[in-house]
């Protein structure tokens, strides 16, 4: 397709083994949790509710609008746009993790107190999150101009990214239904082993899941500078 | 007693299946058109020389 002397060729499309290995993985993980993981006394089988909505929450929370954060600040030190693309690409991910989050905390929330949703410090504040990270990438549809765009956007993610370690705290600062973490605290997780071990095949399937959808991402964005630069050319 | 609330777990992960495998399957959809956006733009640089015959 491409002439030798192209100084952006265009990869050719390829097998995504990465995406076909976490997907495997995350299937794992269903028949794992679902058939062989027992049933927890109190809360019956919408406790296992706690293998896709908590492991998603964590990467989406930690890995992925950590690193939009850290890929932002780079950006605004080094200007280099593969970073402003690992921020945008990141926090996309990072949405459709929170997506999950607070698709499936309902279902639970509604075994458990009997309510869909409470107006609480960390269910609030975890929305208020995904409204700001659909603001983010609006805006970034909104300004033509990837200069300013990328900065925008990497002011915008990091503001976005200080809203995480309240997300975090906010079940300790404030009374709310939501329960206290039960893995990321100081202390052992208060699950039995075969739970645990379930949530933790869990946690890495899904940080497997991260890491092949931000590559495909990633990827897809790059392709996309390259069709808008390659227009500029061509008038 | 135990609850049976088995159909929330079933509902929870069936919500999570279709919103991961639905956005895996938007990005290969969108670098699938801007890779023919791509052809297309290489396709109308070319020089007519280049071009098949009857292009």
């Amino acid at each position: 397709m491409t002439s030798e002397t192209d100084p952006h060729p265009l990869p050719a499309p390829r097998p995504d083994f990465l995406l076909g290995a976490a997907l495997l993985a995350v299937a794992g993980l269903y028949v794992r949790a679902l058939m062989f993981t027992p049933i927890e006394a109190r809360q019956g089988a919408a406790q296992k509710i706690l293998y896709v909505h908590a492991t998603s929450a964590i990467v989406g929370l930690y890995i992925a609008f950590g690193l939009m954060a850290i890929a932002s600040i780079l950006y605004l030190w080094l200007k280099d746009e593969k970073l402003d693309r690992v921020a945008e690409s990141s926090a996309e991910v990072g949405l459709c993790y929170m997506t999950v989050v607070l698709g499936t905390g309902p279902l639970w929330g509604k075994t458990i107190w009997g309510a869909w949703w409470t107006w609480d410090a960390r269910l609030t504040s975890t929305l208020f999150l995904w409204f700001i990270i659909v603001a983010y990438l609006l805006l970034r549809g909104a300004v033509e101009e990837p200069g300013r765009r990328a900065r925008y956007a990497a002011v915008l993610g990091i503001l976005a990214s200080l809203l995480v370690p309240f997300i975090h705290l906010s079940v300790y600062l404030f009374r709310t239904l939501h329960p206290m973490p039960i893995v990321l605290k100081p202390s052992a997780p208060s699950m039995p082993a075969e739970m645990q071990r379930t949530f933790f095949f869990g946690l890495l399937a899904f940080i497997l899941l991260f890491a092949a959808l931000l590559r495909a991402r990633y990827r897809m964005a790059t392709l996309r500078d390259l069709a808008a630069h390659r227009e500029q050319e061509h008038g | 007693m135990t609850p049976d609330n088995g159909g929330f777990a079933t509902a929870a992960y069936i919500i999570t299946a279709i919103v991961y495998l639905g956005y895996a399957l938007s990005i290969k959809l969108r670098e699938r058109r801007i890779r023919e956006r791509l052809a297309r733009l290489d396709a109308s640089a070319r020089p007519p020389s280049s071009r098949p015959a009857g292009a």
